[in-house]
């Protein structure tokens, strides 16, 4: 087997390492960048838990080579929060709203509301519930997740952002 | 889980190259949301695999097109790119709806319409609209191209005609009339994230005096190979549709279901469920209550 | 109407901000298998594919010479491959379930472990199995285990040989039994089931075992729910003492009774590795291991006959209730207890008769799943009052409250109840509420409809707070100040996500009288605080908190006494505000901060810690009649669940739940809400569709692809509906929540569906099969 340099960058670092081909990009996030914050919960991309966002698209890093993931932009849970280490809108909400139990399918509920607020700065609760459709909870019940992105979107629009 | 190699090629003429040159001991990636799920499962089927050659970023293959009769798609498209496109909206909706239903968000921003046709799986959800519009694939290899109907395509449960050194380049269908009725019913154990347990594509197209002059009844999960069910579809040509006639054929398909198959386990389910989801997606699409 | 918020306390009944959620919310919280160490292995577990089968040979020798192979280990290379609980090790010498782990490796990287798996042959000579109740019940069945008896007028006797687990055997005699049949009107019989159930928490199960050489010490963290019964098995494995053997609970992403056996056994596995590598070993559970090696609910058959007069009062119960306990199996002893005790639902009847057991079959161990028998009790009992109020012609909401306990009644056990009960109030509350007769008679109308039917169900229930009668419930607590007026709160309980972190702050910040934002929570960690038995039965806040309460009203005391001796006052006259004390009337007023006491105290060699040990009062039942006072008290439940149900395909969709709980006093509202929440989810899996499919002891489900449970678009409009009462027995009165919060849940919903179809629901899960057919498919019965 041929092992591959990888390149890319990761919450807007550039970092380099040397791969097996056959890496998944989970692992590597984890296991050589210590992005441990990217949880695995099944390994074929049904409960979310992996959840980062590639090149502005929302992704199980399960389910994805390392080696396609060369010279991507890549976003995780670590990378969410203020340059200045404050919480981001998302994650203060969820904070205030009760939205975390045991908090594994915490980072990933994060990216993909972080992800829909991006796109969608007024979402329904329809378009919550779609948004999170890919990240599976045994705790919570989805519920006050559901009230946290609410509360984020109006915090984000009194703010003025839209990131 | 497997162990491979990887390349990736520039150019589709390069990725053929290596088609050639690996044949069966070669595996495309392109979404990599079956493939990583099988070569996790150490499936036997990918015990000699060598290699495996990305091409989700190859340009010949992400692309939606449309022409004046037809509209054709990369297989490299992904599903979330197949659910923005407005020309797919308007002249395939009951295909856009199937593909909104697959896996989560996360899987449609990576799975291609491609890989699902290759996998051939017989609760695919995109599979019914295309085989109801008479899809025709285009398979590339190193010894040049060749045109596939979709439902000429698939032997079977995951299992295709493809050759160890093909790939699909795309998927082609004529264009329906955007007017006409189209409908996608899908039944899993959930609402999301779900298998479908049985689903059916059908499109009612009427004439001027409310008979119907076309009509595409496709179940999955449901026959061998998915296929149009002729038979259903022609007690619906010429007549007007109502509820009885679409109760009928619905009893019409699951008769044919059985017939294919033979009477199995599922089938005290089946039988009379697919005859609801058939009745019941000839009522959507041709407005019957 | 004694909903929630009429007590007036400083700290409780307050929303706080979970103290534990900001590390989890930037992905800061470590999870055990975050962890790494220098040099640390990888492992992995060779599994049985054979239900029943005699291990004939195992051949290490070519994975041992792989490189980068560090160990490879079968039973007969450990001191003990039969751990203290029933579970072994490793399977010495005949396996009896699929998956059972007959080896163990550890390499230097993952792909090293898959390769040595893979070398290791082995050699099984196939045996005939055991896999449902019935079959197991059969005379002259294959016998699972030597200890298993048969039944004799049927119920278990030690001098048949069978597969019933003898000490899992609980009769529930009260009263006269054919005295209640004799004066009862109307009777009926029937019976009811359920299937296995799997936790599916996020977290898969996972360790990392590290060796101290120089302290003679071995440290697992893990991610343990109990981290004092994982430390005996680690100590069982390697046979050290357990003074030297040490679990460091990380962060648990979930666990619902699930990380009790498994982690054990793989931190025992771990540290026979580690020991025999000299490296720090990691043994993390792919999902499928987790799925086949990982405690499942118990499945249980119900017969239930009950008698009763024309007015409605019921006079006699009788029943069976048999659970299907797997090949292995250290709970069922405890969890037939608790089914025992509640095998005749939260009425008031004079003369019962029960027998709960449990049965060996070749099928993974049942375990501790929430509620612990009681969502399968619920179900059952809830559907059977329906059908004996549809059968005779009582109205259901009538004939519970003509029934339920009260105040003042003797329960199955004979247990007065002594305790301010709410249970017609909360009755009247959820039906006004919930619109529930005009919503029924709606319904109605739709019943004569092919398509869609919707139906309307509300169930009642109660549950024993904390262990009762099945084990003392006793814990410890240690609270200690700081010279900087911060304070350490150390428990033996733990954190399962269910928020028992921020309930204790929350709890000493009232006993101490500062504010929570100075307490900081230790997690567990066995080196640091007595064994206190395990976060289970909803103990945490009733029960365990107590000695947190003690601990942190006795330091309270500590620091008022220097605060009046500082500002020359009684302490009767001090008070504290905002983490300043002061003498109450003072003009102007006089004050000391938090943080000068203590640093007063620390100079002054007086201490700044407390440590209490709490124990119950006294509690017991007989075991030949399970009569006693079983529980220190009860905490009640009325669920209402609504549906709608696709009458031609099976699907049941839940559109609201309405879940009402009398919680004693609510200790964080913003927590409580969140277990009611996830308890509707989870009981809404329950209910309609969770079940892990075995035929002949091979699971056909493997992970959560074809395990299904709710997604953020299948769960119902929910509410949660608090209630308080006056209750002595729990910390502050507070009263268990994270099991009442999901175990009436499916019971609710089965009988929503059971009013939408006309058709009785006698098994679970109602999935698409069962809702149309009446029956489940292809499946062997349980």
């Amino acid at each position: 087997m041929v092992k591959i340099k990888l390149r890319m960058t990761v919450n807007h670092k550039i970092v380099e390492t040397e791969i097996e081909p056959y890496a998944r990009l989970l692992d590597v996030l984890r296991d050589k960048f210590g992005f441990t914050g990217v949880k695995e919960g099944c390994g074929i991309g049904e409960c979310g838990a992996c959840t980062i966002i590639m090149n502005g698209k929302k992704v199980n890093s399960c389910l994805i080579l390392a080696a396609q993931a060369q010279g991507s932009e890549i976003l995780t849970i670590e990378g969410v929060e203020n340059p200045d280490g404050s919480m981001h809108p998302v994650q203060e909400a969820f904070l205030e709203k009760g939205a975390v139990q045991c908090g594994f399918c915490t980072p990933g509920m994060v990216i993909s509301s972080y992800q829909l607020l991006s796109e969608n700065p007024d979402p329904s609760d329809n378009e919550i519930k779609e948004a999170i459709s890919g990240n599976l909870c045994r705790c919570t019940g989805y519920k006050q997740i559901i009230n946290a992105v609410h509360m984020a979107a109006d915090n984000m629009k009194k703010q003025g952002r839209y990131k | 889980m497997i162990r491979f190699d990887y390349k990736k090629p520039d150019s589709l003429d390069d990725c053929l190259e290596l088609l050639d040159l690996y044949q069966e001991k070669a595996r495309l990636f392109a979404g990599g949301t079956d493939l990583l799920v099988e070569f996790r499962a150490d499936d036997k089927k990918l015990s000699n695999v060598e290699l495996v050659i990305d091409i989700s970023k190859l340009p010949e293959l992400s692309f939606i097109e449309s022409d004046e009769d037809s509209i054709s798609i990369g297989a490299g498209t992904t599903f979330s790119e197949i659910l923005n496109n407005p020309v797919l909206l308007k002249f395939a909706p009951f295909f856009t709806e199937a593909c909104r239903t697959v896996g989560s968000p996360q899987i449609r921003n990576t799975g291609t319409i491609g890989g699902s046709i290759g996998t051939a799986s017989p609760a695919s959800d995109p599979g019914p609209p295309l085989v109801a519009m008479d899809s025709l694939l285009t398979l590339a290899s190193p010894n040049g191209k060749r045109d596939v109907l979709l439902c000429d395509f698939m032997e079977g449960a995951y299992r295709t005609i493809i050759k160890p050194d093909e790939l699909i380049v795309s998927v082609k269908f004529r264009k329906l009339n955007p007017d006409a009725g189209f409908s996608f019913v899908k039944l899993g154990r959930r609402k999301a994230l779900a298998i479908a347990r049985m689903n059916v594509a059908a499109y009612v197209e009427t004439a001027v005096d409310g008979t119907v002059k076309d009509v595409r009844i496709v179940p999955g999960s449901c026959m061998p190979i998915t296929m149009r069910i002729e038979e259903a579809e022609k007690m619906l040509l010429g007549e007007k549709p109502n509820y009885e006639l679409h109760a009928a054929i619905g009893k019409k398909v699951s008769e044919k279901m059985v017939e294919a198959s033979g009477r199995r386990w599922s089938t005290p389910y089946k039988e009379p469920v697919i005859a609801t989801l058939v009745k019941r997606a000839l009522n959507q699409a041709a407005g019957v209550e | 109407m004694p909903l929630m918020g009429k007590k007036n306390y400083r700290h409780l009944n307050k929303r706080l901000n979970r103290v534990d959620a900001a590390d989890k919310i930037t992905g800061r919280a470590v999870y055990a298998a975050d962890i790494s160490f220098p040099g640390m292995l990888y492992s992995g577990c060779l599994r049985s594919k054979y239900a029943h089968a005699e291990i004939v040979k195992i051949d290490t020798a070519k994975a041992k010479a792989i490189k980068g192979v560090h160990a490879v280990l079968i039973a007969d290379d450990i001191p003990k491959p039969q751990s203290w609980a029933d579970y072994p090790f490793l399977c010495n010498g005949r396996v009896k379930y699929v998956g059972e782990t007959v080896a163990i490796v550890a390499a230097e990287t993952e792909t090293l472990v898959e390769d040595a798996l893979k070398a290791i042959d082995v050699k099984y000579r196939e045996l005939e199995g055991v896999f449902t109740i019935e079959d197991a019940l059969e005379e002259n069945a294959v016998q699972v285990r030597e200890k298993g008896v048969g039944l004799k007028n049927g119920v278990p006797d030690k001098e048949k040989n069978g597969n019933i687990f003898f000490d899992s055997y609980y009769a529930l005699r009260k009263g006269d039994i054919e005295k209640g049949f004799a004066e009862a009107d109307f009777i009926l019989e029937r019976e009811y089931e359920t299937s296995f159930v799997e936790h599916s928490y996020i977290e898969r199960e996972a360790c990392v075992v590290v060796k101290d050489q120089a302290a003679g010490l071995v440290t697992a963290y893990a991610s343990a729910q109990n981290p004092f019964f994982t430390r005996r098995y680690l100590a069982d494995a390697i046979q050290a003492p357990i003074n030297k053997c040490r679990i460091v609970q990380k962060t648990l992403g979930g666990s619902f009774g699930g990380k009790e056996e498994l982690v054990g056994l793989i931190v025992g596995r771990a540290a026979l590795l580690a020991v025999a590598t000299d490296r720090a070993v990691k043994m993390v559970m792919t999902r499928e291991e987790s799925f086949l090696e990982s405690a499942k609910r118990h499945p249980f058959k119900f017969k239930y006959k009950a008698g009763l007069k024309k007015n409605g009062k019921i006079t006699a119960w009788e029943g069976s209730q048999v659970a299907n306990s797997g090949a292995y199996n250290n709970q069922t002893q405890y969890l037939a207890c608790r089914a025992a005790i509640h095998s005749a639902g939260v009425y008031n009847i004079p003369h019962i008769k029960t027998d709960t057991y449990g049965v060996f079959t070749n099928n993974i161990h049942s375990g501790a799943m929430r509620g612990y028998s009681s969502p399968q009790i619920i179900f059952a009992q809830e559907q059977f009052i329906n059908e004996i109020a549809k059968e005779f012609g009582f109205d259901e909401i009538e004939l519970r409250k003509q029934n339920i306990l009260q105040q003042g009644d003797l329960t199955a056990t004979g247990q007065k109840l002594t305790e301010e009960t709410i249970t017609l109030e909360m009755i009247d509350h959820m039906v006004k509420r919930t619109e529930y007769f005009r919503k029924k008679k709606e319904y109605a109308g739709t019943h004569g409809s092919e398509e869609k039917r919707k139906g309307i169900a509300l169930v009642t229930c109660y549950r024993g707070c904390g262990y009762g009668a099945e084990t003392p419930d006793a814990g410890a607590a240690l609270v200690t100040a700081i010279e900087d007026g911060t304070v350490l709160i150390n428990s033996g309980l733990a954190e399962n996500g269910q928020g028992l972190k921020t309930a204790y702050t929350q709890i000493a910040a009232e006993g101490i009288g500062c504010t929570p934002e100075v307490i900081n929570f230790v997690g567990v960690d066995t080196h640091s605080i007595p064994d206190s038995g395990m976060t289970v039965a909803s103990r945490g806040t009733v029960m365990g908190a107590q000695s947190m309460r003690k601990a942190a009203i006795e330091l309270g005391d500590m620091l008022r006494e220097t605060a009046a001796q500082q500002l020359d006052v009684k302490p009767e006259d001090i008070d504290i505000e905002n983490n300043e004390y002061y003498a109450v009337g003072s003009k102007p007023l006089k004050k000391i901060s938090l943080a000068d006491v203590c640093n007063t105290r620390l100079w002054t060699g007086k201490s700044m810690a407390a440590f209490n040990w709490s124990e119950p009062g006294d509690l017991g039942i007989d075991h030949h009649t399970s009569q006693g006072d079983a529980f220190p008290t009860y905490s009640y439940g009325v669920v209402v669940a609504e549906v709608e149900v696709d009458m031609e395909t099976g699907f049941v969709d839940v559109f609201r739940v309405t879940s009402g709980h009398d919680v004693g006093t609510c200790v964080n509202p913003d927590t409580v809400e969140g277990q009611i929440y996830g308890g509707i989810a989870m009981g809404q899996g329950f209910g309609v569709t969770e079940e892990v499919p075995v035929k002949k002891g091979q699971l056909s489900s493997l992970n959560f692809d074809s395990y299904i449970f709710p997604t953020s678009i299948d769960v119902p409009e929910m509410e949660a509906v608090i209630f308080e009462c006056e209750d002595s027995a729990g910390t502050y009165g507070a009263k268990s929540l994270g099991e009442p919060a999901t175990e009436a849940v499916g019971a609710a919903i089965a009988a929503a569906v059971a009013d939408a179809t006309g058709k009785p629901v006698r098994e679970l899960p109602c999935n698409l099969e069962r809702t149309l057919l009446g029956r489940s498919l292809g499946r062997e019965r349980k």
